[in-house]
Protein backbone atom coordinates (compact mmCIF):
# COMPACT_ATOMS: atom_id res chain seq x y z
CA UNK A 1 0.00 0.00 0.00
CA UNK A 2 1.50 3.08 -1.15
CA UNK A 3 -0.50 4.90 1.46
CA UNK A 4 1.24 3.27 4.40
CA UNK A 5 4.75 3.48 3.18
CA UNK A 6 5.40 6.33 1.32
CA UNK A 7 5.28 8.46 4.98
CA UNK A 8 8.34 5.81 6.47
CA UNK A 9 10.42 6.35 3.53
CA UNK A 10 10.40 9.49 2.87
CA UNK A 11 10.56 11.09 6.15
CA UNK A 12 13.95 12.70 7.54
CA UNK A 13 15.22 15.19 9.46
CA UNK A 14 15.18 18.46 8.46
CA UNK A 15 19.08 20.16 6.83
CA UNK A 16 19.76 22.48 10.36
CA UNK A 17 19.40 19.12 12.15
CA UNK A 18 21.28 16.77 9.94
CA UNK A 19 24.11 20.03 10.28
CA UNK A 20 24.33 20.55 13.38
CA UNK A 21 25.00 16.88 14.17
CA UNK A 22 27.16 16.23 11.75
CA UNK A 23 29.20 19.35 12.87
CA UNK A 24 29.09 17.99 16.41
CA UNK A 25 30.12 14.30 15.38
CA UNK A 26 33.15 16.22 13.07
CA UNK A 27 33.74 18.58 16.43
CA UNK A 28 33.93 15.97 18.73
CA UNK A 29 36.08 13.73 16.62
CA UNK A 30 38.62 16.37 16.15
CA UNK A 31 38.90 16.77 19.25
CA UNK A 32 39.18 13.70 20.02
CA UNK A 33 41.62 12.56 18.01
CA UNK A 34 43.35 15.67 16.35
CA UNK A 35 43.74 18.50 18.28
CA UNK A 36 46.50 18.39 21.49
CA UNK A 37 43.95 18.68 24.87
CA UNK A 38 43.88 22.24 26.27
CA UNK A 39 45.70 23.90 22.63
CA UNK A 40 44.12 26.68 21.01
CA UNK A 41 42.96 24.79 18.19
CA UNK A 42 41.24 22.19 20.95
CA UNK A 43 39.41 25.59 22.02
CA UNK A 44 38.79 26.62 19.13
CA UNK A 45 36.96 23.55 18.17
CA UNK A 46 35.27 23.74 20.81
CA UNK A 47 34.14 27.42 20.28
CA UNK A 48 32.36 25.82 17.17
CA UNK A 49 30.81 22.83 19.12
CA UNK A 50 29.41 25.24 21.44
CA UNK A 51 27.66 27.30 18.64
CA UNK A 52 26.24 24.61 16.80
CA UNK A 53 24.73 22.91 20.04
CA UNK A 54 23.58 26.64 20.61
CA UNK A 55 21.95 26.80 17.13
CA UNK A 56 20.83 23.16 17.70
CA UNK A 57 18.92 24.20 20.97
CA UNK A 58 17.58 27.18 19.23
CA UNK A 59 15.78 25.43 16.54
CA UNK A 60 14.63 23.33 19.33
CA UNK A 61 12.47 26.64 19.88
CA UNK A 62 11.57 28.02 16.82
CA UNK A 63 12.31 25.05 14.41
CA UNK A 64 10.62 21.99 12.36
CA UNK A 65 7.96 20.71 14.21
CA UNK A 66 9.69 17.07 14.83
CA UNK A 67 12.95 19.45 15.64
CA UNK A 68 11.43 20.92 18.34
CA UNK A 69 11.51 20.28 22.50
CA UNK A 70 7.85 19.58 22.43
CA UNK A 71 8.04 17.01 20.07
CA UNK A 72 10.20 14.63 21.77
CA UNK A 73 10.01 15.32 25.36
CA UNK A 74 12.29 13.86 28.00
CA UNK A 75 9.71 11.37 29.39
CA UNK A 76 10.74 8.20 31.45
CA UNK A 77 6.96 7.02 31.24
CA UNK A 78 6.59 7.14 27.42
CA UNK A 79 10.39 5.83 27.33
CA UNK A 80 9.00 2.81 29.41
CA UNK A 81 6.39 2.16 27.02
CA UNK A 82 8.21 2.30 24.36
CA UNK A 83 10.41 -0.79 25.87
CA UNK A 84 7.12 -2.54 26.09
CA UNK A 85 5.86 -1.51 22.74
CA UNK A 86 9.75 -3.08 21.87
CA UNK A 87 9.36 -6.19 23.94
CA UNK A 88 5.96 -7.05 22.16
CA UNK A 89 6.98 -6.83 18.87
CA UNK A 90 4.68 -3.68 17.93
CA UNK A 91 6.03 -1.14 15.38
CA UNK A 92 5.31 2.35 16.43
CA UNK A 93 5.66 5.14 14.30
CA UNK A 94 7.32 8.53 16.02
CA UNK A 95 7.14 11.47 14.37
CA UNK A 96 10.30 12.74 16.52
CA UNK A 97 13.08 10.94 18.41
CA UNK A 98 11.42 7.89 19.91
CA UNK A 99 11.31 8.52 23.84
CA UNK A 100 14.11 6.21 24.42
CA UNK A 101 16.65 7.87 21.64
CA UNK A 102 14.62 11.28 22.92
CA UNK A 103 16.57 10.51 26.67
CA UNK A 104 19.54 9.74 24.86
CA UNK A 105 19.39 13.08 22.96
CA UNK A 106 19.17 14.73 26.35
CA UNK A 107 22.05 13.16 27.93
CA UNK A 108 24.24 13.97 25.25
CA UNK A 109 23.06 17.60 24.47
CA UNK A 110 23.59 17.58 29.17
CA UNK A 111 27.11 15.73 28.73
CA UNK A 112 28.03 18.30 25.68
CA UNK A 113 27.04 21.62 27.61
CA UNK A 114 28.99 19.81 30.70
CA UNK A 115 32.05 19.22 28.37
CA UNK A 116 31.71 22.76 26.85
CA UNK A 117 31.17 25.31 30.66
CA UNK A 118 33.88 23.26 31.91
CA UNK A 119 36.18 24.22 29.02
CA UNK A 120 35.53 27.69 29.17
CA UNK A 121 35.75 28.00 32.45
CA UNK A 122 39.47 26.33 32.27
CA UNK A 123 39.96 28.82 29.36
CA UNK A 124 37.64 32.03 28.94
CA UNK A 125 38.15 33.78 26.06
CA UNK A 126 38.65 37.07 28.50
CA UNK A 127 42.44 35.33 29.41
CA UNK A 128 43.43 35.07 25.93
CA UNK A 129 46.37 38.07 25.42
CA UNK A 130 44.98 40.01 22.03
CA UNK A 131 47.19 38.81 19.37
CA UNK A 132 47.88 35.33 20.38
CA UNK A 133 44.45 33.47 21.39
CA UNK A 134 45.69 29.87 19.98
CA UNK A 135 47.92 29.58 22.66
CA UNK A 136 45.86 31.35 25.65
CA UNK A 137 45.59 27.37 27.21
CA UNK A 138 48.84 26.32 27.71
CA UNK A 139 49.77 29.64 28.76
CA UNK A 140 47.46 29.22 31.86
CA UNK A 141 48.45 25.85 32.44
CA UNK A 142 52.18 26.19 32.39
CA UNK A 143 51.67 29.06 34.09
CA UNK A 144 49.79 28.31 36.79
CA UNK A 145 52.38 25.25 37.06
CA UNK A 146 55.24 27.15 36.71
CA UNK A 147 53.94 29.41 39.43
CA UNK A 148 52.34 27.59 41.89
CA UNK A 149 53.68 29.42 45.32
CA UNK A 150 52.35 32.32 43.88
CA UNK A 151 49.89 34.37 45.85
CA UNK A 152 46.64 33.23 43.77
CA UNK A 153 48.31 29.88 42.52
CA UNK A 154 47.47 27.68 45.12
CA UNK A 155 43.49 28.04 44.56
CA UNK A 156 43.70 28.74 40.76
CA UNK A 157 45.68 25.42 40.22
CA UNK A 158 43.31 23.68 42.43
CA UNK A 159 40.19 24.97 40.48
CA UNK A 160 41.63 24.05 37.16
CA UNK A 161 42.35 20.61 38.38
CA UNK A 162 38.88 19.94 39.65
CA UNK A 163 37.36 21.70 36.28
CA UNK A 164 40.30 19.57 34.42
CA UNK A 165 38.37 16.44 36.29
CA UNK A 166 35.14 17.76 35.39
CA UNK A 167 35.85 17.48 31.66
CA UNK A 168 37.42 14.52 31.34
CA UNK A 169 34.68 12.80 32.93
CA UNK A 170 32.14 14.39 31.37
CA UNK A 171 34.35 13.58 28.21
CA UNK A 172 34.38 9.71 29.00
CA UNK A 173 31.05 10.12 29.77
CA UNK A 174 30.30 11.21 26.20
CA UNK A 175 32.15 8.69 24.80
CA UNK A 176 29.98 6.00 26.51
CA UNK A 177 26.91 7.70 25.51
CA UNK A 178 27.87 7.49 22.09
CA UNK A 179 28.94 4.38 21.96
CA UNK A 180 25.05 3.27 23.53
CA UNK A 181 23.63 5.89 20.60
CA UNK A 182 25.64 4.09 18.02
CA UNK A 183 24.35 0.62 19.68
CA UNK A 184 20.43 1.99 19.67
CA UNK A 185 21.34 3.39 15.85
CA UNK A 186 22.21 -0.21 15.21
CA UNK A 187 19.28 -1.87 17.08
CA UNK A 188 17.18 0.18 15.97
CA UNK A 189 18.08 -0.70 11.83
CA UNK A 190 17.61 -4.18 12.60
CA UNK A 191 14.41 -4.03 14.29
CA UNK A 192 12.44 -1.39 11.61
CA UNK A 193 14.85 -0.94 8.61
CA UNK A 194 17.29 1.22 7.80
CA UNK A 195 15.25 3.95 7.81
CA UNK A 196 16.73 5.09 10.84
CA UNK A 197 20.17 6.18 9.58
CA UNK A 198 18.42 7.84 6.13
CA UNK A 199 16.92 9.93 7.94
CA UNK A 200 19.85 11.64 9.26
CA UNK A 201 22.10 10.83 6.01
CA UNK A 202 23.59 14.08 4.74
CA UNK A 203 23.03 13.02 1.55
CA UNK A 204 19.99 11.99 -0.83
CA UNK A 205 19.36 8.22 -0.02
CA UNK A 206 18.80 5.75 -2.88
CA UNK A 207 15.32 5.11 -0.90
CA UNK A 208 13.67 8.21 -2.19
CA UNK A 209 13.08 8.24 -5.56
CA UNK B 1 3.61 17.97 -13.32
CA UNK B 2 7.52 17.93 -15.19
CA UNK B 3 8.09 21.08 -13.28
CA UNK B 4 7.29 19.36 -9.65
CA UNK B 5 10.23 17.34 -9.00
CA UNK B 6 13.03 20.09 -9.59
CA UNK B 7 10.77 23.02 -7.81
CA UNK B 8 10.68 20.55 -4.67
CA UNK B 9 14.32 20.12 -5.29
CA UNK B 10 15.39 23.42 -5.33
CA UNK B 11 13.51 23.80 -2.46
CA UNK B 12 15.73 21.58 -0.48
CA UNK B 13 18.60 23.20 -2.05
CA UNK B 14 17.57 26.96 -0.68
CA UNK B 15 17.22 25.18 2.75
CA UNK B 16 20.26 23.32 3.01
CA UNK B 17 21.89 27.05 1.94
CA UNK B 18 20.43 28.88 4.89
CA UNK B 19 21.16 26.34 7.13
CA UNK B 20 24.51 26.23 6.45
CA UNK B 21 24.60 29.66 6.41
CA UNK B 22 22.99 29.57 9.97
CA UNK B 23 25.54 26.96 11.20
CA UNK B 24 28.13 29.25 10.05
CA UNK B 25 26.58 32.36 11.64
CA UNK B 26 26.37 30.57 14.70
CA UNK B 27 29.91 30.04 14.56
CA UNK B 28 31.31 33.07 13.83
CA UNK B 29 28.79 34.90 16.38
CA UNK B 30 30.58 32.52 19.12
CA UNK B 31 34.38 33.65 17.99
CA UNK B 32 33.13 36.62 17.52
CA UNK B 33 31.43 36.84 20.89
CA UNK B 34 34.68 35.31 22.61
CA UNK B 35 36.76 37.96 20.90
CA UNK B 36 34.64 40.61 22.18
CA UNK B 37 34.86 39.10 25.87
CA UNK B 38 38.49 39.46 25.77
CA UNK B 39 38.56 43.23 24.35
CA UNK B 40 36.21 43.68 27.12
CA UNK B 41 38.15 42.30 29.77
CA UNK B 42 41.59 44.48 28.51
CA UNK B 43 40.39 47.58 27.49
CA UNK B 44 36.96 48.04 29.67
CA UNK B 45 34.31 49.74 27.65
CA UNK B 46 35.49 51.33 25.16
CA UNK B 47 34.61 53.18 21.90
CA UNK B 48 35.50 49.46 20.18
CA UNK B 49 32.91 48.21 22.29
CA UNK B 50 30.07 50.35 21.27
CA UNK B 51 30.89 49.16 17.39
CA UNK B 52 30.82 45.49 18.84
CA UNK B 53 28.16 45.15 21.04
CA UNK B 54 25.50 46.11 18.41
CA UNK B 55 27.35 44.01 15.80
CA UNK B 56 27.01 41.19 18.20
CA UNK B 57 23.36 41.83 18.82
CA UNK B 58 22.72 42.10 15.17
CA UNK B 59 24.41 38.31 14.66
CA UNK B 60 22.13 37.13 16.95
CA UNK B 61 19.33 38.78 15.89
CA UNK B 62 20.46 37.35 12.63
CA UNK B 63 20.86 33.88 13.66
CA UNK B 64 17.09 33.63 15.27
CA UNK B 65 15.44 35.42 12.75
CA UNK B 66 17.00 33.25 10.22
CA UNK B 67 16.46 30.17 11.89
CA UNK B 68 12.45 31.35 11.84
CA UNK B 69 12.78 32.07 7.91
CA UNK B 70 14.43 28.26 7.23
CA UNK B 71 11.25 27.15 9.50
CA UNK B 72 8.81 28.82 7.25
CA UNK B 73 10.26 27.68 4.13
CA UNK B 74 10.30 24.29 5.67
CA UNK B 75 6.97 24.42 6.53
CA UNK B 76 6.09 25.57 3.12
CA UNK B 77 8.23 23.34 1.19
CA UNK B 78 6.40 20.59 3.03
CA UNK B 79 2.88 21.52 2.00
CA UNK B 80 4.21 21.67 -1.54
CA UNK B 81 5.80 18.30 -0.88
CA UNK B 82 2.34 16.80 0.06
CA UNK B 83 0.11 18.53 -2.54
CA UNK B 84 2.48 17.50 -5.46
CA UNK B 85 2.66 13.84 -4.02
CA UNK B 86 -1.31 14.01 -4.36
CA UNK B 87 -1.35 15.72 -7.85
CA UNK B 88 1.28 13.53 -9.48
CA UNK B 89 1.50 9.88 -7.94
CA UNK B 90 -1.77 9.01 -5.52
CA UNK B 91 -4.36 11.18 -7.60
CA UNK B 92 -4.42 8.26 -10.52
CA UNK B 93 -4.28 5.75 -7.60
CA UNK B 94 -7.22 7.52 -6.23
CA UNK B 95 -8.70 7.83 -9.55
CA UNK B 96 -8.43 4.19 -10.09
CA UNK B 97 -9.90 2.68 -7.35
CA UNK B 98 -13.24 5.35 -7.20
CA UNK B 99 -14.23 3.76 -10.74
CA UNK B 100 -13.83 0.82 -9.61
CA UNK B 101 -15.62 1.34 -6.27
CA UNK B 102 -18.08 2.74 -8.66
CA UNK B 103 -18.51 -0.07 -10.69
CA UNK B 104 -17.29 1.69 -13.90
CA UNK B 105 -16.98 -0.98 -16.62
CA UNK B 106 -13.17 -0.68 -18.60
CA UNK B 107 -14.85 1.46 -21.39
CA UNK B 108 -16.46 3.75 -18.88
CA UNK B 109 -13.19 4.46 -17.09
CA UNK B 110 -11.48 4.69 -19.68
CA UNK B 111 -13.82 7.68 -21.58
CA UNK B 112 -14.60 8.66 -18.17
CA UNK B 113 -10.40 9.50 -17.67
CA UNK B 114 -10.73 11.22 -21.25
CA UNK B 115 -13.50 13.42 -19.91
CA UNK B 116 -11.24 14.07 -16.77
CA UNK B 117 -8.21 15.27 -18.75
CA UNK B 118 -10.55 17.88 -20.93
CA UNK B 119 -10.97 15.49 -23.86
CA UNK B 120 -14.82 16.55 -25.18
CA UNK B 121 -17.02 14.14 -26.68
CA UNK B 122 -15.51 14.73 -30.33
CA UNK B 123 -12.24 14.32 -28.82
CA UNK B 124 -12.81 10.87 -27.04
CA UNK B 125 -14.90 9.78 -30.49
CA UNK B 126 -11.67 10.20 -32.61
CA UNK B 127 -9.10 8.94 -29.84
CA UNK B 128 -11.28 5.84 -29.43
CA UNK B 129 -12.75 5.46 -33.11
CA UNK B 130 -16.57 4.96 -31.43
CA UNK B 131 -19.75 6.69 -32.28
CA UNK B 132 -20.29 9.77 -30.77
CA UNK B 133 -23.41 8.60 -29.69
CA UNK B 134 -21.65 5.58 -27.97
CA UNK B 135 -19.35 8.13 -26.07
CA UNK B 136 -22.15 10.00 -24.97
CA UNK B 137 -24.07 7.24 -23.78
CA UNK B 138 -20.83 5.58 -21.65
CA UNK B 139 -19.74 9.49 -20.52
CA UNK B 140 -23.64 9.87 -19.13
CA UNK B 141 -23.69 6.37 -17.71
CA UNK B 142 -20.11 7.40 -15.51
CA UNK B 143 -21.74 10.50 -14.09
CA UNK B 144 -24.96 8.40 -12.96
CA UNK B 145 -22.79 5.70 -11.29
CA UNK B 146 -20.45 8.56 -9.52
CA UNK B 147 -23.32 10.59 -8.68
CA UNK B 148 -22.71 13.97 -10.86
CA UNK B 149 -24.62 15.39 -13.32
CA UNK B 150 -21.47 16.73 -15.22
CA UNK B 151 -17.40 16.35 -16.19
CA UNK B 152 -16.75 19.64 -13.93
CA UNK B 153 -18.89 18.03 -11.31
CA UNK B 154 -16.91 14.68 -11.50
CA UNK B 155 -13.83 16.52 -11.90
CA UNK B 156 -14.44 18.42 -8.44
CA UNK B 157 -14.73 14.95 -6.29
CA UNK B 158 -10.83 15.08 -7.15
CA UNK B 159 -10.36 18.17 -6.75
CA UNK B 160 -11.03 17.88 -3.09
CA UNK B 161 -8.35 15.89 -2.20
CA UNK B 162 -6.14 17.97 -4.19
CA UNK B 163 -7.55 20.59 -1.41
CA UNK B 164 -7.26 18.51 1.50
CA UNK B 165 -3.45 19.71 1.75
CA UNK B 166 -4.65 23.50 2.09
CA UNK B 167 -4.65 25.61 5.22
CA UNK B 168 -7.38 24.63 7.39
CA UNK B 169 -9.55 27.67 7.10
CA UNK B 170 -9.53 27.59 3.14
CA UNK B 171 -10.18 23.96 3.19
CA UNK B 172 -13.45 25.13 5.10
CA UNK B 173 -14.44 27.32 3.04
CA UNK B 174 -14.05 25.65 -0.08
CA UNK B 175 -14.91 22.69 1.04
CA UNK B 176 -17.94 23.99 2.35
CA UNK B 177 -18.95 25.37 -0.54
CA UNK B 178 -18.50 22.25 -2.84
CA UNK B 179 -20.47 20.29 -0.51
CA UNK B 180 -23.33 22.59 -0.55
CA UNK B 181 -23.22 21.67 -4.28
CA UNK B 182 -22.60 18.38 -4.65
CA UNK B 183 -22.89 17.11 -1.22
CA UNK B 184 -26.59 15.39 -1.82
CA UNK B 185 -25.56 12.95 -4.71
CA UNK B 186 -22.88 11.39 -2.99
CA UNK B 187 -23.53 8.56 -1.42
CA UNK B 188 -22.33 5.92 -4.21
CA UNK B 189 -18.92 7.56 -2.55
CA UNK B 190 -19.78 6.33 0.89
CA UNK B 191 -19.87 3.14 -0.51
CA UNK B 192 -16.43 2.93 -2.04
CA UNK B 193 -14.39 2.14 1.44
CA UNK B 194 -10.94 2.14 -0.88
CA UNK B 195 -11.13 5.77 -2.32
CA UNK B 196 -12.10 6.47 1.02
CA UNK B 197 -9.20 4.64 3.23
CA UNK B 198 -7.08 6.80 0.47
CA UNK B 199 -8.00 9.98 1.49
CA UNK B 200 -5.72 10.74 4.89
CA UNK B 201 -2.54 9.86 2.79
CA UNK B 202 -1.94 13.49 2.94
CA UNK B 203 -2.66 13.82 6.38
CA UNK B 204 -1.00 10.77 7.82
CA UNK B 205 2.43 12.22 7.01
CA UNK B 206 3.03 15.10 9.43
Amino acid sequence: MPASDAPRRVRRWDPLVRLTHWGIVASVTVNALVTEEGSGPHQWVGYALAALLALRLLWGLVGTPEARFLAFPPSPARALAHIRDMRAGRQVDHASHNPLGALMVYAIWSCLAVIIASGLAMAPPFAAPKGEPASSGTHIESASVAIGGDENGEGGEHEEGVLTEVHEIAVNLLYLLIALHLAGVIFETRRSGPQVVRAMLPWRSPGRE
Amino acid sequence: MTIGPSRIRNGDGRAWAVAAILGLQSIAAAFFAADALADLSRDGLSAHMAVEAPVAFALLAGIVLGARHLRMMMTEARRRDEALAVASGALSDVIRLRFDAWGLTAAEADVALFALKGCDVGDITRLRHTAAGTVRAQLARAYAKAGVSSRAALTSLFIEDLLDAMPPPRTDSVAAHISGGGGDVTPPRGTGTPAVQTMPFSRNRR
